[in-house]
């Protein structure tokens, strides 16, 4: 545990850059993991309710009117 | 460096001053130090909290920026205007058509051979603003350009005026059959919009 903690303490927090470094990334992926996993919430309260659920059914006969 | 262990020292103050020692015990503290090795528990603790704060604060500050950068971008109705596709196969040589691209008339003159030669041969060197022929078309028998005066911004009339291309009614400016100025007060010949021929007798403006 101790070993650990220094390990952590001496690569990322040790400096100002890289604590800064540190910081800037895990904001990146914190926002990654925040904005897929609420999209996947929506997505599953959503299901079958929105248009990439439904186009399968629409988009053939959307292509014949193009045409 | 100094070190003490509070344990061993008295906890008790033997005060200099007479008759006041015993108001001045000291108790002990032993059972608030911090007992691990060390003192990188609470200084990890205290960075993390400190670096958390600062992804969640730059979080919230990037998404406010973004905000307003994606408000001022174009919405999907305006995107959606912005290109016009044509279907060239149905207009015939030596026909124009006009065309509405973004609110403006937008010029397409499909022209016979004798009007290309004509816009090629064209001296053009010398003309108000210099511009040859080849400069101003991609194919050579399609002519697009946009249907505004660079006078006062007038539509100019098709197949009239003394050079055999557009006239403008309201000042009375000439252009040729490369759409360039010749005669009368506009300064600049008509402008090109971008396009692009994606397949053949297909025309995408925008």
């Amino acid at each position: 545990m101790a070993g650990l903690s220094d390990f952590v303490y001496n690569t990322f927090l040790r400096r100002n850059f890289t604590m800064l470094g540190t910081v800037f990334v895990s904001a990146f992926a914190l926002q990654m993991a925040f904005d897929t996993g609420s999209d996947r919430i929506w997505d599953s309260i959503n299901r079958g309710r929105q248009w990439k659920d439904i186009k399968a059914k629409y988009v053939q006969a959307a292509e014949d009117d193009d045409e | 460096m100094q070190t003490r262990n509070a344990s061993d020292a008295p906890a008790s103050f033997n005060s200099p001053f007479k008759g006041s020692a015993s108001s001045t015990s000291i108790p002990s503290f032993a059972a608030y130090r911090n007992k691990s090795k060390g003192e990188n528990g609470p200084k990890m603790m205290q960075y993390f909290m400190v670096g958390t704060m600062g992804a969640l604060a730059s979080l919230g500050a990037k998404a406010t920026v973004q905000d307003f950068l994606v408000n001022m971008s174009a919405s999907a109705d305006v995107l959606a205007q912005a290109k016009v596709e044509i279907d060239l196969a149905a207009i015939p040589e030596g026909k124009n058509v006009i065309i509405k691209w973004r609110g403006k008339p937008v010029f397409i003159r499909h022209r016979t051979e004798s009007e290309i030669k004509e816009a090629e041969d064209t001296k053009w060197e010398s003309l108000r603003d210099p511009q040859s022929d080849a400069d101003r078309v991609q194919k050579p028998e399609w002519l697009i350009m946009l249907g505004v005066c660079t006078h006062l911004g007038c539509v100019p009339i098709g197949e009239a005026g003394d050079f055999g291309g557009w006239f403008c009614p309201c000042h009375g400016s000439h252009y040729d059959i490369s759409g360039r100025i010749r005669k009368g007060p506009a300064p600049l010949n008509l402008e090109i919009p971008q396009y692009d021929f994606p397949e053949e007798g297909k025309v995408v403006i925008g």
